[in-house]
C-alpha cells in the first residue's frame, strides 16, 4: 500500500523544514520532498518603509547570516543612492563578511555537522548533537566554540552586537576600528588558523569512512552559480555572476549584478513555501535548470582562491571531482573549512591595510536611482536583494532570493537520493 | 532549582516563527555554554535530533512568534509539558518583525508573492496549505503569551548573551527572574 | 511670590503658587514618568503618565496640568498608579506599530526606555496593527505614523517656538493623526521652515532625519531651553 513517511522537524539545519518520503505499493521510495514550512512575507511588509531601514529589517530574515542580508541590503541601497562608497567602508564591509564566514562555517562544522562526522551517522540520536560532542571530544568542541567566537567578536567590535548589528548603512558603514581593536583581532588569528587546520586534518583523516555518504548525499550533475572576482577568483562580497555546467564549461561569465534576472527565474510548487529558482535559459521542466549555490559551487566556479593556504587546500579539494566539477554536496564540509582558511587569510590581510583607518566611512546621498540590486555570497550561497523605490525613497517593491531558495531544487533532489539509497 | 527527578534540570529550546538569532545569542555565551550544558540536560532543541517534545521539561526557552498553526500546536504542547516557559527574545515577547505583516491581509500577501510575475517568472500554482504538507498561516502573527501562559519574559532582538546569562543563572538558583532595567528593554 | 504648602507622599512641602503639581513633585526629587510633557513647551496632559492620587477625590490628576493648591495631599507611587502607568505604556505600544528592533530610534527612544523603566514585560492587549503610511515627501525629514504616540510635542514646538504652526492634529481619538499644512504631503507645505525642531522633540522614531537607518536617530532637546532663555531672559548660550 502506498504510504508517506514524515520527518519533522528537520533539526540541525538553518531553517524550518520537513521531509516527506512517499513509498509505492511495493514499499519502494517513489518520491521524497523537502518542504519549507515557514512563510513570513518580508517582500510585502517592507513595502512602504524608507529604503535606509532595509538593512536593519532584512537582517531579521536570518539570525545565522544577518551580516549577509545586512550587506546585500546595504549594497542594494548603495545602488539607490547611485553613489560610490568610501574605500575604507568597502574594506570594513569585507572584513565583517569574512568574520561572518568564520562564525557561520564554524557553526556548521563544529556545532551542527561534527556530531555526524565524529560521533557517527548511526550514533544515538539522543546524544548525536553538540552536547554529545562536548562530552566525547571536549577539547575539540571548545576549540570549535572559540573559533566561532573569534568571528562573532569581530562582528561585535565593528557593530556593537554579534547578532543583528545596526552597522552597514546605505553609502557605507557607521563605525571603523581602533588600533587596540585590531590588536585584539590580530592576537586571535593564530589560534583560529590552528583550529581550522586541525579540523581540515580531522576531516581528511576520516574521509575514507564516508564513501557511502559521498555517493548519496547530493551526488548528481547540476549547474553551479555564484560570484567570482573580475579575475575569476573566489569572491564573497561583490563580484560578477558566473554559471558553470557539470562538465566544467562556463555558460555565463562576467555577468553584472543588474542582469541577474536574465539567468534566474522562480517557479512555485504547491507543497512548499520556498520558491524553486532555476537557470532561465535551460527552463524548469525536468530539472533542466537545476543549479547549486554555496561552498561547493563557489569552489567549483572560481579559477583560484587567491590566498596561499586556501589555494593549497583548493588544489586537493578539486581532485575529488576527478577532472570535472566536484559533484557531491558531501564535499561542502571540506569546502567550508577551505573557506574559513580563505576568510582568516583575508582578515589577516585587511587588518594590516592602512586604508581601514580612514575616517571617511559613508557617502551621503538621497534616492537618485529607482532600482537597487545587491548580490552577495552568503555562507550558504548566493543572495539577491532587489528594491524599487519612489522619488521620495519609499520602498515600492522588494524581491529577495535567499541562498537556501537557490538550492531548493538541489536539496529536494538530495533528499530523494538519500531516501532511495537508504530505504530501497 | 527543584526538579521532578532530583537530577539535572531538563532544558528545552524551541524555535517558532523567527530567525534563529536568539539561539545564536545563546551560543554566544561561548565557553559558558559548556557550563550551562553541564548544569542542565538539553532534552529538545533545533540543534539536537529529538523529534518529539518530551514530557517533564523544567525550562523551555521559546524563540519566535506564533505565525502558523504548527507554531500554535507546538506552543500548546510545550506549555503542557514544561514547568517554566520563557518567551525568549522580542518575536516571542512582542511579535516583532514577523508581526510587521499584520497590517496586511495574509491572503493578499501570499497571492501577491506567488502570482505576480515580479516575484516569479516560472510556472506553478500557489502553495496549498489547507490539507497539504505546509501549515496554514494565522491571520495575525501573535506573541507567545497571547496563545499560552508565559512565566518569564526575556526581551531583545536578540537578547544579549549577558541577558541570557543573567536569566539562566536566576532560573538555576530557583529564584524569580528580575532583570535590571537596562536588561529588559525591547529591541 | 506667594507660596503654598502641600503634602507629597506624606511629606509637607512648599511650592510657588504658580507652579504645577508636576513642578512641585520634581522639585522634591521624585521621579514621576512623563511623555507628552517637555520643559519649554505648553502642557498638554495627554499621555496621563504623570497622574497622581489626591486625597478627597476618587479621580486621578495629571500633575502636569494641575496647579498646586494649599493643603493638597497627593501620592505619586501607589500600587494603583504603578499599575495604571504600565497599562498606559502597554496601550501605547498596542495602538500602532512599534517594532523597536528595527526602529531608527532603537536605544534612544523615550517610549522604549519608559517601558523598561516601568517594568512593562509584555503587552497584555491585542496589537491593533493599523495600516498606516509614512510621509517621506519632505526633503530632509520623514514622518512615520506607525511610531507616533500623539504626544503633540511636534505640534507645540512648531507653533510655540518656531512660530510656523505647520504641524497640527487631525481626527479624533484613535483616528487622530499628525498632519502637515492643510493635511497635505509634508514636502508641499509652504509654511514649514525645515528647522527640524519637531524632529528633535519627538520622543519616538515617528519623526526622523531622512536617510536614517536602524538605531541611528539620536535626538537633542536642549536647544529648546537655549532659545527660550534667550528670548525670555536674554541669556544667550553660544556653544
Amino acid at each position: 500500500m502506498a504510504q508517506t513517511i514524515t520527518i519533522e522537524p528537520i533539526t540541525r539545519i538553518e531553517g524550518h523544514g520537513k521531509v516527506t518520503i512517499h513509498l509505492d505499493d511495493a514499499g519502494q521510495v517513489a518520491d521524497a520532498k523537502f518542504h519549507v514550512v515557514e512563510f513570513r512575507g518580508f517582500e510585502k511588509f517592507c513595502e512602504g518603509r524608507t529604503f535606509p531601514e532595509m538593512p536593519g529589517i532584512t537582517m531579521r530574515i536570518c539570525g545565522i547570516c544577518p551580516i549577509s542580508h545586512m550587506l546585500a541590503s546595504a549594497k542594494a541601497c548603495d545602488g539607490i543612492l547611485g553613489a560610490k562608497i568610501p574605500p575604507a567602508a568597502n574594506k570594513l564591509r569585507r572584513l565583517i563578511n569574512h568574520a561572518q564566514y568564520v562564525q557561520s562555517h564554524a557553526l556548521s562544522f563544529f556545532h551542527l555537522s561534527a556530531p555526524d562526522l565524529l560521533l557517527g551517522m548511526e550514533s544515538d540520536p539522543a546524544i548525536r548533537n553538540v552536547v554529545g560532542l562536548v562530552q566525547k571530544f571536549p577539547d575539540l568542541a571548545v576549540k570549535g566554540v572559540r573559533l566561532r567566537a573569534f568571528g562573532q567578536n569581530i562582528i561585535r567590535l565593528l557593530g556593537a552586537k554579534s547578532v543583528h548589528p545596526p552597522w552597514a548603512v546605505p553609502g557605507g558603514v557607521r563605525e571603523g576600528l581602533t588600533s587596540e581593536q585590531i590588536d585584539t583581532i590580530r592576537q586571535g588569528l593564530p589560534e583560529a588558523f590552528d583550529t581550522t587546520e586541525l579540523a581540515v586534518d580531522l576531516l581528511k583523516d576520516n574521509y575514507d569512512s564516508f564513501k557511502n555518504e559521498v555517493k548519496t548525499y547530493g551526488d548528481f550533475q547540476s549547474l553551479f552559480i555564484g560570484l567570482v572576482t573580475p579575475e575569476g577568483g573566489l569572491e564573497h562580497y561583490d563580484g560578477l555572476l558566473r554559471v558553470m555546467d557539470a562538465e566544467g564549461r562556463i555558460l555565463e561569465s562576467g555577468l553584472s549584478n543588474d542582469r541577474w534576472r536574465e539567468i534566474i527565474a522562480e517557479a512555485v510548487e504547491p507543497w512548499s513555501y520556498m520558491k524553486f529558482p532555476f537557470y532561465k535559459p535551460a527552463g524548469y521542466e525536468n530539472g533542466a535548470g537545476l543549479y547549486r549555490v554555496g561552498p561547493v559551487a563557489r569552489l567549483n566556479i572560481c579559477d583560484f582562491a587567491g590566498t596561499p593556504r586556501a589555494d593549497r587546500e583548493l588544489r586537493q579539494w578539486r581532485r575529488l571531482g576527478h577532472g570535472k566539477p566536484v559533484s557531491s554536496s558531501f564535499h561542502a564540509h571540506y569546502a567550508r573549512l577551505i573557506e574559513i582558511l580563505f576568510s582568516l587569510e583575508k582578515i589577516q590581510e585587511l587588518i594590516e591595510d592602512p586604508v581601514i583607518f580612514d575616517t571617511h566611512l559613508r557617502s551621503i546621498a538621497g534616492a537618485n536611482e529607482s532600482v537597487g540590486i545587491g548580490i552577495m555570497e552568503a555562507p550558504r550561497g548566493t543572495l539577491f536583494h532587489e528594491y524599487h523605490v519612489d522619488d521620495t525613497g519609499i520602498i515600492k517593491k522588494v524581491n529577495l532570493l535567499v541562498a537556501t531558495g537557490n538550492n531548493n531544487q538541489a536539496i529536494n533532489k538530495t533528499v530523494q537520493q538519500i531516501a532511495q539509497s537508504y530505504m530501497n | 532549582m527543584a526538579t521532578s527527578t532530583n537530577s539535572k534540570p531538563r532544558l528545552a529550546t524551541v524555535w517558532l516563527g523567527g530567525c534563529a538569532g536568539c539561539h545564536m545569542s545563546l551560543l554566544d555565551l561561548d565557553e559558558r555554554i559548556v557550563d550551562v550544558l553541564s548544569l542542565m540536560d538539553l532534552v529538545f532543541s533545533p540543534v539536537a535530533d529529538i523529534k518529539k517534545f518530551p514530557e517533564g521539561v523544567d525550562v523551555t526557552l521559546v524563540e519566535g512568534s506564533v505565525c502558523n498553526e504548527e507554531n500554535l500546536h507546538l506552543a500548546r504542547e510545550l506549555r503542557q509539558k514544561s514547568k517554566l516557559v520563557v518567551a525568549f527574545g522580542d518575536c516571542a515577547v512582542t511579535g516583532n518583525v514577523p508581526g510587521m505583516r499584520n497590517r496586511l491581509k495574509v491572503n493578499d500577501i501570499v497571492t501577491s508573492v506567488y502570482t505576480d510575475p515580479f516575484y516569479r517568472e516560472g510556472p506553478g500554482p500557489v502553495p496549498q496549505a489547507e490539507g497539504g504538507e505546509i501549515p496554514v498561516l494565522l491571520p495575525k502573527v501573535v506573541p507567545l503569551h497571547q496563545v499560552i501562559s508565559v512565566d518569564i519574559y526575556l526581551p531583545g532582538c536578540p537578547p544579549s548573551p549577558e541577558r541570557i546569562w543573567a536569566a539562566v543563572n536566576a532560573i538555576l538558583k530557583g529564584g524569580p527572574v528580575e532583570l535590571p532595567e537596562e536588561m529588559r528593554s525591547f529591541g | 511670590m506667594s507660596v503654598v504648602t502641600l503634602t507629597i507622599n506624606d511629606k509637607l512641602v512648599s511650592a510657588p503658587a504658580s507652579a504645577t503639581l508636576l513642578d512641585a513633585i520634581k522639585e522634591q526629587g521624585i521621579d514621576v514618568p512623563t511623555l507628552c510633557h517637555l520643559k519649554g513647551l505648553s502642557e498638554r496632559g495627554g499621555c496621563r503618565l504623570c497622574v497622581v492620587e489626591m486625597e478627597g477625590s476618587p479621580k486621578l490628576f495629571a500633575s502636569c496640568v494641575t496647579p498646586v493648591a494649599e493643603g493638597m495631599v497627593v501620592r505619586t507611587h501607589t500600587d494603583r498608579l504603578i499599575k495604571y502607568r504600565q497599562m498606559m505604556i502597554e496601550l501605547l505600544l498596542a495602538e500602532r506599530n512599534h517594532i523597536c528592533a528595527v526602529c531608527v530610534q532603537n536605544g534612544n527612544c523615550e517610549l522604549q526606555s519608559l517601558a523598561a523603566k516601568l517594568g512593562v514585560t509584555s503587552v497584555r492587549y491585542d496589537y491593533l496593527c493599523p495600516d498606516l503610511p509614512m510621509d517621506a515627501s519632505h526633503e530632509r525629514y520623514v514622518m512615520d505614523h506607525n511610531r507616533c504616540v500623539l504626544c503633540a510635542r511636534c505640534n507645540r514646538v512648531c507653533d510655540e517656538v518656531e512660530g510656523a504652526h505647520t504641524l497640527d492634529m487631525a481626527g479624533r481619538g484613535i483616528h487622530s493623526k499628525v498632519i502637515a499644512g492643510m493635511n497635505q504631503a509634508w514636502g508641499t507645505s509652504r509654511s514649514c521652515t525645515s528647522c527640524g525642531k519637531c524632529v528633535q522633540v519627538c520622543p519616538t522614531g515617528a519623526l526622523f532625519k531622512k536617510g536614517s537607518s536602524a538605531a541611528e536617530m539620536v535626538k537633542q532637546h536642549d536647544f529648546l531651553l537655549w532659545i527660550l532663555d534667550g528670548r525670555e531672559k536674554k541669556i544667550w548660550r553660544w556653544s
